[in-house]
C-alpha cells in the first residue's frame, strides 16, 4: 500500500468513527484498529488527534463538494433543463437523503460543534460555507442573466437558502416528526420561489405528490 | 450522606451557569465534574448532589440557558409592542443568542442518543410555540395576512436555526446583524406584513 493510500485508508476509518460515535469520542487507537495499522502509523500521518479529526472532515467535505458543486452551476444545469430545475436539483442536493448521504450530513453537524468551540476550526468551516453559498449564488446568477429568476439580491437570496438548507436538513437528519426530506423540499420551495419571481411547483421535482394542507 | 448545609439551593443556578460555560467551551465529553465545580466555586460532591451525571448536567444547563432566553425575551414583548414589532424582537434575540454552542452540542448528542433526541424536540417546540403566538394575534388582530402560524414558525424558527450555525462559526459574511436581516425580510414575506427593526435596535441594520 503505497503512503497516499494508508493515509487515504486512516482518514477514511476517522471518518467513519465521527459519523457512528461522535467527533469527541474518537480515539487514535480506535481508528488505527478501523484503518487496520498500527497505532504508531497512525502518528507518523497526523501528530496529534486534532490533526487527524481536521484532516477527516476537510476530506470528507472535499469529496462531497466535488460531487456537488463540480465546476459551477451548469454542472446541475441539465441540457435543455430550465434554471428552475436547476435549482430544484441543487435543493435535493443539499438535503439530507436519508441512507445515501446522510454519514456526510453527520459529519456536517459534527463540524458545526467541533468549529464552534474551537476557533483554530473556524477559517475551515467559513471556507466550506464561502464556497456553499458560492455555488447556490451561482445558480441564482445564471437563472437572473437568462432572464428566469428575477431579484435585486441574488446575494441574499443564496444566504436564505443555505441557512434553511441546514436548519431543515438538521430535522430530517434527527427524524423529526414534523420534517421528513418531501416536506423540507416543499418549505424550501415555497420560501424561495417568491425571492425569485417564480412558482413554487417550479422548484419542486417532477412528478411530485399534492402538498398536504395539515401542517403538523 | 453527610448532612448537607441548607444555602445549597442557592448554589444550584451558579452550578448551571458554570456548567453551561464549561461545556460551552470544551464539550461534555471533554467536561470533568470537578471543572464545573471549580467554576462554580463549590465542590464535586455538590455538583453531584444536583446533578447525577454529565448527560444531566448539560440537560438542565441547556434548560437553565433557554429558561434565561424566555425571561427576558418575555419581559420586553410584554411592552406593548405591534405583532410585527413582536415578531422583529424575537428574531433579533434568536440573532444575538449566546446559547447556540450548547445547541449544537445537544445536536450532535441528538444524532445517537434518543433522550438527548427528545430535549431537542421539546425545546424546538417551545421556540416554534413562541412564535406562533406572535403570529397567531398578529392574524387576528389583522395586522397579518390570515396564515397558519405553525406552518410561519416552522419555517422561520428552521432558517433561525440554519443562520446561527454562520453566525456562531463566527462566519464573516453571515453575521448576526444578516441573520436578523434574513430573517425579518423572510418573516414579511411569510405573514405579509412589513416587520420593522426590532424597537429594542441591538442590532444596527445589515
Amino acid at each position: 500500500m503505497s503512503a497516499e493510500q494508508t493515509r487515504a485508508r486512516i482518514l477514511e476509518a476517522a471518518c467513519e468513527l465521527i459519523s457512528e460515535e461522535g467527533i469527541d469520542e474518537v480515539r487514535i487507537a480506535r481508528v488505527a484498529t478501523r484503518a487496520r495499522v498500527s497505532t504508531s502509523l497512525v502518528h507518523h500521518y497526523f501528530s496529534t488527534r486534532e490533526e487527524l479529526l481536521t484532516g477527516a472532515l476537510m476530506l470528507s467535505f472535499d469529496l462531497a463538494a466535488e460531487e456537488r458543486f463540480g465546476s459551477d452551476a451548469g454542472r446541475v444545469r441539465l441540457d435543455g433543463s430550465t434554471h428552475a430545475e436547476a435549482l430544484a436539483l441543487a435543493i435535493e442536493q443539499c438535503l439530507p437523503d436519508l441512507g445515501a448521504n446522510e454519514h456526510e450530513w453527520v459529519l456536517w453537524v459534527e463540524l458545526w460543534l467541533r468549529a464552534a468551540r474551537d476557533p483554530e476550526l473556524r477559517p475551515v468551516s467559513a471556507q466550506l460555507y464561502e464556497r456553499y453559498r458560492g455555488w447556490l449564488l451561482s445558480v441564482m446568477e445564471a437563472g437572473v442573466e437568462a432572464g428566469e429568476f428575477r431579484t435585486d439580491y441574488p446575494e441574499r437570496v443564496a444566504d436564505l437558502a443555505v441557512g434553511l438548507f441546514d436548519g431543515l436538513g438538521l430535522r430530517v437528519l434527527l427524524r423529526d416528526p414534523g420534517m421528513d426530506t418531501h416536506r423540507a423540499r416543499q418549505v424550501i420551495a415555497a420560501a424561495l420561489a417568491p425571492e425569485l419571481g417564480v412558482q413554487t411547483r417550479e422548484l419542486m421535482p417532477a412528478a411530485t405528490p399534492p402538498e398536504p394542507t395539515a401542517t403538523r | 450522606m453527610s448532612p448537607r448545609p441548607n444555602i445549597d439551593h442557592i448554589r444550584r443556578p451558579q452550578i448551571l451557569a458554570a456548567a453551561a460555560e464549561v461545556i460551552a467551551e470544551r464539550g461534555i465529553a471533554a467536561t470533568r465534574v470537578a471543572d464545573v465545580a471549580g467554576r462554580a466555586g463549590t465542590s464535586t460532591s455538590a455538583v453531584l448532589y444536583w446533578f447525577g451525571s454529565k448527560e444531566e448536567l448539560l440537560a438542565e444547563a441547556l434548560m437553565w440557558e433557554d429558561d434565561l432566553f424566555y425571561a427576558d425575551v418575555t419581559e420586553r414583548l410584554a411592552e406593548g409592542y405591534s405583532p410585527a414589532e413582536r415578531l422583529a424582537l424575537l428574531i433579533e434575540a434568536a440573532s444575538l443568542g449566546g446559547g447556540w454552542t450548547l445547541w449544537m452540542e445537544l445536536w450532535s448528542r441528538a444524532l445517537r442518543d434518543p433522550q438527548a433526541a427528545e430535549a431537542r424536540e421539546n425545546g424546538d417546540l417551545r421556540w416554534r410555540e413562541a412564535i406562533a403566538e406572535v403570529v397567531r394575534d398578529g392574524c387576528e388582530s389583522g395586522d397579518f395576512e390570515e396564515v397558519d402560524p405553525d406552518q410561519v414558525a416552522l419555517t422561520l424558527s428552521a432558517l433561525l436555526d440554519g443562520l446561527a450555525v454562520q453566525v456562531t462559526l463566527g462566519d464573516s459574511e453571515v453575521t448576526a446583524a444578516r441573520m436578523n436581516q434574513i430573517g425579518r425580510t423572510m418573516a414579511e414575506r411569510l405573514v405579509s406584513c412589513q416587520v420593522p427593526e426590532s424597537p429594542s435596535r441591538w442590532l444596527a441594520p445589515a
